[in-house]
């Protein structure tokens, strides 16, 4: 029942925005372009589609007596592993000694009361929960286990149509509910309604039978004149959002890469929407060409998830009568209670489970196994087309041009939702990522958020900024992901989320007031002009510095979530020091981050005005821009309240994957990696000092007051000549300036190279295969050719000869042919006679 | 309807009508191309008539149709279809129908163009409805002189190189076939059905026939080969594929539109209804040339496609690189080396029907990336890829229409290109993990080649080109015409079980057979190995 209403209240948040998008650009079309019909459409639709995914969020909680919140801290491991997740039922029921779940069948019930066979549901779960309570040693959590969180299942997937069926190979669109998904609809949708309101206003340029494009020439040397588009820009909005949350959704990893690539081609309708210009449509190509590299990655790992395990399913399908019909992905692999894989004691290839985590056999008795290697194949695969979405190294390059779009795109498209969709993968596909994959992970996110920030330092155009910062915070999640910190990571792609679109529309009410000027050297002061988007700002670049009153909890959301991460990577560093750049380069960034933060906002707002022009004409947006970005600003500031004992956090991580709570002892992969468990991070050390999180925590809000008041020096007082500072440090400035120099390593490495093979292609057909058959002609004419002049001369000559001859020979005899009758007889005579001779003769008697 | 009356109306109707098309007065235009479009719109009803009447649970042959035609050479009238067959009429009687439509904008000897286009019909359907090699054999050849016609005299300015070129190509491939038909032919003995599709597959497989014997283990690669050079060459596939870019740029647009649409779909259909169940033993031989043909034409495809400066041409290279999923779909065919039995024949299976799924969505996608081109050039008379822009603004419907089709064409989800491409690749890996990766490297030069094309023509701030003052807003017609196609792309990208369902059974009957007849071609060439 639960999962049905669940279901139906997602697939209409999700459906809404694709009819949304279908009447809003067939009815703009045909309308007017004068009408916000359009924008109130969509607005309608994202709008209800915010209420059906908050209440199913309600409805969950209830259904399951809010178990993620009553659940005990993150050191609670035992906890953790009675979340009547279905992840966990063997961690949880394995390790304690349950008088109440010793028979495996029980078990393995317990781990389908998760889906959507609701007959098990009412049996089994109440067992498992009283088990539960009877065990778990904290107070609070028995408490809640015990008397309300009766029915605990907290994950509900199924079928919604099939698209293709093989033999046993079925592919389908299926959806996936769990905290994780519920959070992520919520965000998606409240965000999208913010971002779609402000849009109102943004866009509202749009509104006219001649708009003038100031950024797009034409030969002559005048603007381009065009229809107004608003009506086109929320369809595209609208579709985007089906999209994303079709992502969400997904209950298969093909479903994943599906709208996957859709969201990416709303991003380049999006990024592209002033067609006219060319830099748009040069980012939209790049955008969605370097999307599709690491969509190449992502489709490998496909492949050998499909050849190994021959489902994409996340969770299990269930027959009619209950059982197990089709074990999911995340059942498929198997980690005991060390994290330690299943593997095959002679190969050592993991064996591949089925959902009660017993062996799969194949026709002739042998376990179906993966080998190692191509797991972690698989892993890097599908982080690949994460790289790509995400922007991380070495696809970062795309996301600072994507900035083209519209600004509410930026914010919507290209900081909240679609960019965090890499991260999100990541955390939903946690349970194939083996060691070396997460390593990879946090690696790449490590060099990502450095990279990017340091760009941020020199970025001038505020979106540009914005962007870098973007980039650098989504290398933040991936690290946290990486070193096995799954909730930090999400937690700070759900908090980034809400600050970074609250920037990025702070940034689009400059650029607004502005008159469509970007350029931060152009502004300053313009806290007096527009207090509201000035102030609102600041709450941002304070959350995302992570900066916090010591020994309060007053804190904006931010620092709880960079927090998280650091202690995750601190963590980490600790049971693994030589991996110790993951700590210290993202703790470096902090101080980085704020510096560059509060350089935009003290060069923005802060100052005396450096244009004139630019500061007279700079008004304050209209109510319907403003409005969203006060909202937004509530939430950036608070939504995080609690840090890691907050509801948000628990929200987030009430269905996390059964490992995590574990930990993966050290040794158990070639790279010998430890990952440490969130009780580790958490606990006093054993010297009796701080927790590694109450450590990691002073570093970085010391590195992030640290880059504030640098900035702060640099940008908000005039004691430092910024002039001669750039001209000090002009090799590094113009290194960054460039951006590392990617884009032009990319363009001479691929852009250029596959120009030229593709002339090359072009050119073997034309002079070679074309030659080729050419040449087959010509000879076949000159063989004809002399064909002719061997049928003149020889064939023709012979016969022209023998016609010759025998009109000769005729001719000679025509002296014979005399007419007399007899010399006729006297030749028919004498040729009996001679026939006769010649017989009688020849044949013997 | 009764399956003799039924097929034989699907196949023979067209020709009706040009015949009576030719009593006409030509100088009515109007009159002829509402004949015309009348009799192909006929058809495409006829066919779904066959559809109402087809049952997607039978696996073999349904609504057979069997009478003697020449006894004496054993040749007979013989028709039929199964779920193979049935998708590829469909699309040939509707690619065919929306073609007419779109040939309203032929303005020369419209009488002419008119028969030839109905008589090359009647060879399209004639091919896939044919269970009787003869009968193929004679549709292959008779849809060949139409198409020479209208290319030849329709066509662009260098209309007779492409023509004989076209001609001469496919001509090659028809010898080739016709050598491989007369070895079944003297093989199978003096029985009545020595050309019977049917009963040559079953007794290559192994099956209960009517024939006494099938070719030996090495004549069977020798056919093999044979057979598949000749429907390579429709395919077309790299190297043979050099007539395709030159016969589309010359082609006039709806011609284009059935040569990509349909006519190619025959090569595939050839190798899927004749080279595999006649000779598996062939197939198998075969299968990682073939595979690696493919991979190969789609990477080259698209590279050539990339370097295009001729809008048309570029979107004929990329029915290059598209047509190469179609052979690797259907030959990762693995086998365990050791015992002969096939490995993982699900992915096969899989790949089969990825195959079979791009043929339509190539058919319908290709088919709308032509007429697209089509309606630009009907304008400004020329297809420089440098000399566009900005249609976006100019021209929005036809801009939209366009990016949806061209979309399809990308393998983008929610459309039917996605299906075909990425199943067949993602069930090539248990084949070989090398020329999958490979395979799958492609999505991101289609992606390449598609938006740059775009981006030239649609995109920018004003058109650069000649002509301008001729760009008019898409009208009726054309709308109707790219819209259904867009329609149809979007249907098949979301509901691709639609397709699948009707020839799943097909599929698998042909798979299980084909293996059986490679187990036992495989066991009687290790018996002559014995014997040695």
């Amino acid at each position: 029942m639960v999962g049905e209403t669940l279901r139906n209240l997602l697939m209409i948040a999700w459906l809404l925005p694709l009819a949304g998008f279908a009447v809003e650009i067939f009815g703009g079309f045909w309308g007017t372009r004068q009408s916000k019909l359009a924008a109130w459409l969509a607005v309608g639709c994202i709008g209800a589609g915010f209420l059906c995914s908050a209440s199913a969020l309600v409805i969950w909680g209830q259904s399951n007596g809010w178990a993620a919140l009553h659940r005990g801290g993150h050191g609670d491991h035992g906890a953790a592993g009675h979340d009547s997740h279905e992840h966990d039922s063997h961690g949880g029921a394995e390790g304690h000694q349950d008088p109440h779940s010793s028979p495996p069948a029980t078990e393995h019930g317990a781990s389908e009361v998760n889906s959507a066979a609701a007959t098990h549901l009412l049996t089994v779960a109440p067992a498992v929960s009283a088990a539960a309570g009877m065990l778990i040693q904290e107070p609070v959590a028995a408490d809640a286990s015990a008397g309300e969180a009766v029915s605990g299942q907290t994950v509900f997937s199924g079928t919604i149509y099939s698209l293709a069926t093989f033999g046993d190979l079925q592919l389908s669109i299926d959806y996936y509910i769990d905290s994780l998904t519920l959070v992520m609809f919520t965000m998606v949708t409240l965000i999208a309604t913010c971002i779609h309101l402000f849009a109102m206003g943004y866009m509202s340029d749009e509104l006219t039978e001649e708009y003038v494009d100031h950024h797009a020439h034409l030969s002559n040397g005048h603007h381009v004149h065009r229809p107004g588009r608003f009506y086109r820009f929320f369809a595209f909005l609208s579709l985007f959002c089906f999209a994303m949350l079709g992502l969400v959704l997904a209950g298969n990893i093909f479903q994943v890469f599906i709208f996957w690539e859709l969201v990416g081609i709303c991003s380049f309708l999006l990024i592209g929407f002033y067609t006219e210009r060319k830099t748009a449509s040069n980012a939209a190509n790049k955008a969605f060409i370097m999307n599709r590299v690491g969509d190449f990655g992502f489709l490998i790992g496909l492949m050998v998830l499909w050849t190994f395990f021959g489902t994409f399913q996340f969770g299990s399908t269930y027959a009619a009568d209950g059982s197990v019909a089709q074990a999911g992905l995340f059942e498929m692999v198997h980690r005991d209670s060390h994290g330690k894989l299943l593997t095959d004691a002679a190969t050592g290839d993991v064996i591949i489970t089925d959902a009660s985590g017993n062996a799969q056999l194949k026709a002739d008795g042998q376990a179906r196994t993966i080998p190692y290697y191509l797991l972690v194949v698989a892993g890097l695969g599908v982080f690949a087309g994460c790289i790509g979405k995400s922007a991380q190294f070495p696809l970062q390059t795309w996301l600072p041009d994507a900035m083209e779009g519209p600004t509410p795109v930026s914010a919507l498209v290209h900081s909240a939702t679609m960019v965090a969709a890499g991260v999100y993968l990541v955390g939903r596909f946690y349970p194939m990522f083996v060691q070396e994959v997460l390593l990879t992970i946090a690696y790449v996110g490590c060099i990502t958020l450095f990279m990017a920030a340091t760009i941020a330092v020199v970025a001038t155009d505020i979106k540009k900024v914005l962007a870098y910062s973007t980039i650098s915070q989504l290398g933040y999640m991936m690290l946290g992901l990486g070193v096995f910190g799954w909730g930090a990571g999400l937690f700070h792609l759900i908090t980034h989320a809400f600050f970074k679109s609250l920037m990025f529309l702070c940034s689009g009410s400059v650029i607004h007031g502005c008159h469509h000027e970007q350029e931060m050297p152009k502004m300053g002061g313009l806290l007096k002009k527009m207090p509201i988007t000035g102030l609102t700002m600041l709450v941002g670049v304070i959350a995302i510095s992570g900066l916090a009153i010591p020994g309060t909890p007053i804190a904006f959301s931010g620092f709880h979530s960079k927090d998280a991460v650091v202690a995750s990577a601190l963590g980490f560093v600790k049971a693994n020091p030589g991996h110790f750049l993951l700590f210290f380069v993202p703790l470096l960034t902090a101080g980085i981050t704020a510096f560059y933060m509060f350089r935009l906002w003290f060069f923005t707002f802060i100052g005396k005005p450096r244009d004139r022009h630019v500061y007279d004409h700079c008004h304050e947006s209209p109510a319907i821009m403003t409005v969203p970005l006060l909202v937004l600003s509530v939430f950036a500031a608070f939504c995080a309240v609690g840090g890691e004992e907050g509801v948000l956090y628990k929200l987030i991580t009430g269905d996390q994957p059964a490992h995590i709570a574990e930990g993966i002892a050290g040794g158990l992969s070639a790279s010998g990696i430890t990952l440490p468990n969130a009780h580790s991070i958490h606990a006093p050390s054993e010297s009796g000092g701080l927790s590694i999180h109450a450590q990691a925590g002073a570093w970085a809000l010391l590195a992030a007051f640290a880059g504030a008041l640098i900035a702060y020096v640099l940008y908000g007082t005039e004691l430092v000549n910024l002039h001669e500072v750039k001209q000090q440090l002009s090799g590094a400035h113009s290194f960054l300036m460039n951006k590392w120099h990617f884009d032009e390593l990319y363009d001479g490495l691929f852009m250029r190279p596959s120009h030229v093979i593709g002339k090359c292609c072009a050119w073997i057909d034309r002079t070679i295969f074309d030659g080729i058959l050419h040449g087959a002609a010509q000879a076949t004419v000159v063989v004809s050719k002399w064909d002719r002049l061997f049928d003149e001369n020889v064939v023709d000559g012979f016969v022209n000869l023998l016609a010759r001859a025998t009109y000769s020979v005729g001719d000679s005899f025509k002296t014979i042919q005399t007419g007399r009758l007899r010399q006729y007889v006297m030749f028919i005579v004498v040729g009996v006679v001679a026939l006769f001779a010649v017989l009688f003769s020849t044949f013997p008697r | 309807m009764t399956p003799e009356f039924l097929l034989t109306a699907i196949i023979f109707l067209p020709a009706v009508g040009a015949l009576l098309l030719s009593l006409f007065d030509g100088r009515n235009t109007d009159v002829l191309r509402f004949w015309s479009l009348g009799v192909t719109i006929l058809t495409f009803g006829l066919t779904l008539q066959m559809l109402m009447q087809f049952d997607s649970s039978v696996g073999g042959m349904q609504m057979q149709v069997a009478m003697d035609w020449i006894p004496a050479w054993n040749v007979s009238y013989r028709l039929g279809v199964d779920g193979i067959s049935m998708p590829l009429v469909l699309l040939t009687s509707f690619i065919s129908m929306l073609s007419m439509v779109a040939s309203w904008s032929i303005k020369k000897h419209v009488k002419g163009y008119m028969v030839l286009f109905l008589l090359l019909e009647s060879g399209m359907l004639g091919v896939f409805l044919s269970l009787d090699f003869f009968l193929f054999y004679v549709f292959w050849e008779v849809m060949l002189l139409p198409m020479y016609f209208l290319i030849g005299v329709w066509g662009g300015p260098r209309k007779e190189y492409a023509a004989i070129k076209f001609f001469l190509y496919t001509l090659a491939g028809g010898v080739l076939m016709l050598i491989a038909m007369l070895m079944f032919y003297f093989n199978s003995g003096a029985t009545t059905d020595s050309f019977n599709l049917i009963e040559l597959a079953k007794v290559a497989s192994g099956a209960e026939s009517t024939l006494a014997s099938t070719l030996s283990p090495s004549l069977q690669i020798t056919a093999f080969i044979l057979l598949f050079i000749g429907f390579a060459i429709k395919l077309p596939v790299f190297p043979v594929h050099t007539w395709l870019p030159d016969a589309h740029v010359e082609a006039p647009t709806p011609i284009s539109m059935i040569l990509a649409g349909v006519l190619l779909k025959m090569g595939g259909y050839g190798i899927i209804r004749i080279a595999f169940p006649l000779c598996p033993y062939g197939a198998q031989y075969g299968a990682w040339a073939m595979v690696a043909i493919g991979v190969i034409s789609i990477i080259y495809g698209a590279f050539a496609a990339l370097a295009q400066t001729d809008f048309k041409r570029l979107v004929a290279y990329s029915s290059v690189s598209h047509m190469g999923y179609v052979l690797l779909g259907l030959a990762v065919w693995k086998i365990n080396e050791t015992t002969g039995a096939t490995e993982n024949r699900n992915f096969w299976l899989m790949g089969i029907n990825g195959a079979m799924f791009q043929m339509i969505a190539h058919g319908i996608s290709s088919a709308g990336m032509f007429f697209m081109v089509g309606v630009i050039y009907d304008r400004v008379h020329h297809r420089d890829l440098n000399q566009f822009g900005g249609l976006m603004g100019r021209m929005p419907l036809y801009g939209g229409l366009s990016a949806g089709l061209f979309f399809a064409g990308l393998g983008l989800p929610g459309l039917c290109g996605f299906i075909g491409e990425v199943f067949v690749v993602i069930s090539s890996w248990s084949f070989s993990p090398l020329l999958a990766i490979i395979a799958a490297s492609g999505v991101i030069l289609t992606a390449g080649y598609i938006l740059w094309a775009m981006q030239r023509v649609y995109l920018g701030a004003e058109y650069k080109g000649p002509h301008s003052e001729d760009i008019t807003p898409i009208n009726g017609r054309e709308t109707a015409v790219a819209a259904t196609l867009l329609a149809f792309a979007i249907f098949f990208g979301i509901f691709p079980n639609y397709l699948f369902r009707m020839m799943s059974v097909s599929t698998t009957e042909l798979v299980q057979s084909l293996e059986n007849g490679y187990q036992k071609a495989a066991t009687s060439a290790a018996q002559m190995q014995a014997m040695k």
